[in-house]
């Protein structure tokens, strides 16, 4: 198929710079809300902060190589591409990794979203009952489509970002500057050698060339993955600093949801407390965003991968399969062994290793075609 | 699905999601339905392995909004049961209440003094995983049963028994004598490999009347006084009598979680003062030029304190600058301390006093207790460049052999609303100074 056809058959629908900012965020850090400070000290110690600066700064420069690559590919997305360098079976098989990948990472993050909420808000309530309410909402964003998700974070992201300075300045009184000493943590070989994995954190930049066609021009694709990385590169460094002023190392490995840990201490006199209400909102507000978006993108693909008409058919049926799957673990520490033994390896793989081989293999090819000509 | 069908089943799930949240949560809790418990109090048990005392709060006896004074045995429930764990002696009790035990308006936390110097690491882990507790909850240590002080603790100023704890517990703001210790400053000191904790000691005033009064329990002598003053003291010894029989004064020595040992008052002034957490005391002194009189000054924090922490031949070596402002509330000889030329006597006269009072305590740290707390090691973790290095330079180890260099910079900034002290007349005509 030509690249000409392929951009034809893209959507309509174009949204600004902003908007993919805002969504990029969301995807890029959901994981604030869930265990990313205490990963960050089990990586580097109390130097967690300077972990999460290192693969920021690492993202940033695949993500140069990555764009650099796609520049010759403008309005496609990674489907087209794999159909462009290996007609329908490269579409098939990238469609597929990719909704293998997605289905699995949403069914973990709606597990532990789910599972959160049951220990600090319903420990009473069963996890189905507070999963169903998550797949209510997946399902209300998906069908509303990736406009009014794109708007809707555009909205809620500045709401978000100000409940989150609120819970890091309002816990400004138990930082202890002390406790980023010694200032290289668990030591150097564990931040620059072994935190190399931890990029998967920005393993949501694959949604960024699946998101592509909504987007107008190269440059504002530029602009989005660069301007997206680096504000989440900067929420990230904050959180886990925050975190790791408060509490010290090794203390810092012990809390199960390290910014709720923080929320839960913000305490000016008699009236200024129990913050973490607040909390809980920004919370599900963003694990909303993100699952809708997720599962957007999943049925997304497979309509493009199998050359379906319509995506919203499809919509049930994977939440369905996604809660099926998120309910397989027998317990939370189940899924973040899950989480961290195998998926965020995989995860790797799929977001930079296997974009960047597309990529290449699809560029070598254009190259070798116009030589042929 | 078409634009029309769409709208239908959105309205149709809205529905249903607005009819599902409006009947209430699915595991709902009135308010009403719960027993809020203010106070812990934990003993070793006899029974069982440890007798658990809760002190729960009557909102029918202070909900009527009346602020005039709280009838302090009414308005709280105390009950004590023996149980294997903190957990299961709220399962019990909840057998015999008709509300629902919930924990999440507990103030405090206390500690027997033979459960403590058991170590309370056990307690402390149950109650940092429990949803219910909260970093801020107070811990205490009581000189003798916890459920005794929590018996003798009546919030006769108060309407509401919690209020009566976050006000007690927090007077340290004013007289530095004890030392605000919470449940999340216990769990992060003593996880921390650079400071240990101190709790808040607490006890039930032993005197019934006050002709009882004794020195006994004062730590003056050892501090080389004839006579005390008001910081020599230890909760539980202080020559009061009184409506109210709980006390706090002076604080709890953690090494982990083990209780090691002891501060008065006054020590615990002078920790307050070395951590930064220090904000104003009245602080009593010898009058330097008259014996047997004393000078009363309001002291507080200039700036927070700077400290350097060196090792020399294996050897901490700790220099400490501390700088202090106050205003002159007393002179009881009459003294014109006032004066720019007699100023400088009172100024070095309290920087000796406390110099030599700071560095018995620190030493007492370090030789006798054999523990930070004041986190000097936070300031030595700054020297090392990774978490191994630290760890194999086992600071705990190093710091028995501190020594300890204090400066101390006092400055009077106000003379209170008397500028001068004048003579008084007698009946003979004589003008005589208060110490005359």
């Amino acid at each position: 198929m030509r690249i000409g056809e392929i951009k034809r058959m893209n959507n309509k629908i174009r949204f600004g710079t902003w908007e993919s900012v805002t969504i990029m965020l969301i995807l890029f850090c959901t994981q604030i809300f869930l265990s990313f400070p205490r990963t960050m000290a089990e990586g580097a110690g109390n130097a967690g902060w300077i972990l999460v600066i290192y693969i920021t700064v690492i993202v940033l420069v695949l993500f140069a190589i990555m764009s650099k690559l796609y520049s010759r590919f403008e309005g496609m997305d990674i489907i087209d591409i794999s159909e462009y360098l290996a007609g329908n079976v490269g579409r098939v098989i990238a469609g597929t990794v990719f909704i293998v990948y997605l289905v699995s990472i949403l069914s973990i993050v709606l597990r532990e979203y789910a599972e959160n909420v049951k220990t600090v808000s319903l420990p009473s309530t069963p996890i189905v009952y507070i999963m169903g309410f998550f797949a209510i909402s997946m399902i209300v964003g998906a069908y509303a489509g990736i406009e009014a998700l794109v708007r809707t974070s555009a909205i809620s992201v500045p709401i978000i970002a100000f409940a989150f300075f609120i819970i890091i300045l309002g816990v400004s009184q138990y930082y202890d500057i002390t406790n980023l000493f010694p200032i290289l943590g668990t030591g150097a070989k564990d931040i620059f050698i072994e935190g190399i994995p931890k990029i998967s954190f920005f393993s949501a930049i694959s949604i960024l060339f699946f998101m592509s066609p909504f987007i107008r021009t190269h440059k504002s694709f530029k602009s989005v993955g660069y301007i997206s990385i680096t504000i989440a590169g900067i929420l990230l460094t904050f959180s886990t600093l925050a975190y790791m002023l408060v509490f010290p190392y090794p203390a810092s490995l012990e809390n199960i949801l390290p910014i709720y840990s923080l929320a839960r201490l913000i305490n000016y006199g008699r009236f200024f407390q129990r913050i973490e209400a607040l909390f809980v909102v920004i919370w599900d507000t963003v694990a909303m965003l993100y699952l809708s978006t997720g599962l957007f993108f999943t049925v997304y693909i497979f309509k493009k991968t199998f050359k379906l008409v319509y995506y919203k058919p499809l919509i049930i049926p994977f939440t369905i399969i996604i809660l099926g799957l998120s309910l397989i673990p027998q317990s939370y520490m189940a899924v973040v062994e899950i989480e961290n033994m195998y998926f965020r390896k995989i995860v790797l793989a799929v977001s930079f290793g296997f974009i960047i081989i597309i990529m290449s293999a699809a560029l070598l090819f254009k190259k070798m075609q116009k030589r042929r000509k | 699905m078409e634009k029309s069908n769409f709208r239908i089943f959105s309205l149709i799930l809205i529905s249903v999601i607005i009819c599902t949240m409006i009947t209430g949560c699915f595991d709902r809790r009135e308010v009403d339905e719960l027993a809020y418990v203010m106070a812990i109090g934990l003993d070793k048990g006899k029974t069982n392995d440890i007798k658990m005392t809760l002190q729960m709060a009557v909102p029918l006896a202070f909900g009527s909004g009346n602020e005039g004074g709280g009838e302090g045995d009414k308005s709280v429930l105390v009950t004590t049961i023996e149980t294997p764990s903190i957990v299961s002696g709220l399962n019990i009790t909840n057998n015999f209440l008709s509300k629902q035990i919930n924990l999440s308006h507990a103030k405090v936390i206390v500690f027997s003094e033979e459960l403590a110097r058991e170590g309370i690491q056990k307690y402390i882990n149950s109650l940092e995983r429990f949803r219910d507790v909260r970093g801020n909850t107070y811990l205490v240590v009581s000189k003798g049963s916890a459920e005794e002080y929590l018996r003798s603790v009546k919030p006769v100023l108060e309407v509401n028994p919690a209020k009566f704890f976050e006000l007690n517990l927090t007077s340290y703001r004013y007289t530095s004598y004890t030392a605000g210790s919470q449940l999340l400053d216990f769990f992060l000191q003593q996880s921390s490999s650079g400071s240990q904790a101190v709790v808040t000691l607490a006890a039930t005033g032993k005197y019934e009347s006050s002709d009882e009064f004794s020195l006994n329990g004062s730590t003056y002598k050892e501090k080389g006084r004839d006579n005390p003053l008001e910081g020599d003291f230890k909760a539980g010894n202080i020559p009061r009598v009184g409506d109210i029989k709980s006390e706090i004064m002076g604080v709890a020595v953690f090494d982990g979680g083990k209780m090691v040992g002891e501060l008065d008052g006054e020590e615990t002034s002078n920790y307050l003062i070395i951590n930064g957490k220090f904000k104003n005391f009245y602080f009593t002194l010898p009058d330097p030029l008259f014996d047997e009189e004393y000078v009363v000054l309001n002291i507080n924090s200039g700036r927070s304190p700077g400290f350097r922490v060196n090792m020399v031949d294996e050897k901490p070596i700790i220099d400490l600058n501390i700088r202090l402002e106050g205003d002159i509330i007393s002179i009881q000889s009459g003294e014109n301390y006032e004066d720019l030329d007699k100023l400088p006597i009172l100024e070095r006269a309290v920087e000796e006093f406390m110099k030599k009072d700071m560095l018995k305590f620190l030493y007492k740290t370090s030789r006798e207790f054999n523990c930070d707390i004041c986190g000097f090691g936070k300031e030595m973790k700054k020297k090392f460049i990774d978490w191994n290095e630290w760890e194999k330079f086992n600071w705990p180890s190093k710091y028995k052999n501190a020594e300890f260099n204090v400066n101390i910079d006092f400055k009077i900034r106000r003379p209170g609303l008397i500028v001068q002290s004048v003579p008084v007349y007698t009946t003979e005509g004589e003008k005589v100074m208060p110490s005359d």
